[in-house]
């Protein structure tokens, strides 16, 4: 199930309150999950901190989305700034299709210049990939006839 | 027969959080591009809160980045000059396509090279978490290209300059 949740930046929020807010809404929709637990959800996503802030406040995310792929969810998360970002209707809640999480990965965009700093910062991490996920899938697709994006997770992290 | 009319009021901290966002992100996009090892999250918002407070209170002049390499010298320096309007009229825009198609003018520096970053004053300004006084290295002889506007917000706008 694909979804996709806008939130405002800039002059709503600064850089810093954009990440934590996209930290709150991954880890309330993979909270849902009895499989996952929020505390690795948050320790995980801790070595982005740093990139997030710059992705986010070089507008990298307002055409490049960070997308979290669980169980049958794949969720893409882009940012908003300008005055649109003030009359941006968001929605905040958990994303539908977090309860079935097992497993989940987060691919963050290679984005030029910043496409070297964001494979030096997810690698190693478990849930983290600098990866196409879009060509993750089409591999998992062309595999087993169907997707199965717990297994794309799997194969991002064994890649990185 | 009724009508309805919406109307955005914009604040000074909505043009602080803009022109501070825009700077920020101009700068991270530089440091990647160099190759500089950016400070961590902490510093960052340090650094960007500084910034906003001072363009609200209107005090800031200009945001300088310094390139310090590894045998002193210090090039290039990016300043981004902060212009404050009379008037809250105006929109939210940026140039952030016209500064990443300026990339390509920025010369590489050797690794090794770190960087600082400066602000200088118009008038008083209120002292921030993780600033203090410092003196900021020569542009004699450093050759200077406007980037132009980098961002315009209802009460400032903010420019770019490289010196190499």
């Amino acid at each position: 199930v694909q979804r996709r949740r806008e939130i405002a930046s800039a002059p709503k929020r600064s850089a810093a309150e954009v990440w934590q807010t996209i930290r709150r809404l991954f880890g309330d929709t993979l909270d849902r999950s009895s499989s996952v637990e929020r505390a690795d959800v948050d320790a995980a996503l801790d070595p982005l901190d740093g990139v997030a802030r710059m992705l986010i406040s070089a507008g990298h995310l307002e055409g490049h989305p960070l997308v979290l792929v669980t169980g049958e969810l794949w969720l893409e998360i882009t940012t908003v700034s300008g005055g649109s970002a003030l009359s941006l209707q968001e929605n905040l809640n958990p994303v539908p299709g977090g309860a079935g999480a097992s497993d989940w990965t987060l691919y963050v965009p290679q984005v030029e210049p910043m496409d070297k700093l964001v494979r030096t910062t997810v690698k190693g991490h478990d849930h983290l990939s600098a990866d196409e996920p879009t060509a993750l899938v089409q591999e998992a697709a062309k595999a087993s006839g169907g997707v199965d994006l717990d297994a794309v997770a799997r194969w991002a992290r064994e890649a990185a | 027969m009724s009508t309805a009319t919406a109307t955005t009021t914009y604040t000074y901290t909505h043009t602080a959080t803009y022109l501070s966002d825009v700077i920020m992100g101009t700068i991270a996009d530089v440091l990647a591009l160099l190759g500089i090892t950016p400070d961590g999250a902490t510093r960052w918002d340090q650094d960007q809160s500084a910034i906003a407070a001072w363009i609200e209170e209107r005090s800031l002049e200009m945001v300088v980045l310094e390139c310090r390499r590894p045998d002193g010298k210090v090039r290039p320096i990016f300043e981004f000059p902060v212009i404050y309007k009379a008037t809250g009229e105006g929109e939210f825009e940026n140039s952030r396509a016209a500064m990443a198609r300026a990339h390509a003018k920025i010369t590489s520096v050797p690794s090794g090279t770190t960087y600082r970053l400066f602000c200088t004053y118009r008038s008083g300004y209120t002292p921030q978490p993780g600033w203090s006084p410092g003196t900021r290295a020569s542009t004699d002889g450093l050759r200077s290209t406007s980037f132009g506007t980098l961002a315009e917000a209802p009460h400032a706008s903010a420019s770019a300059r490289y010196l190499r």
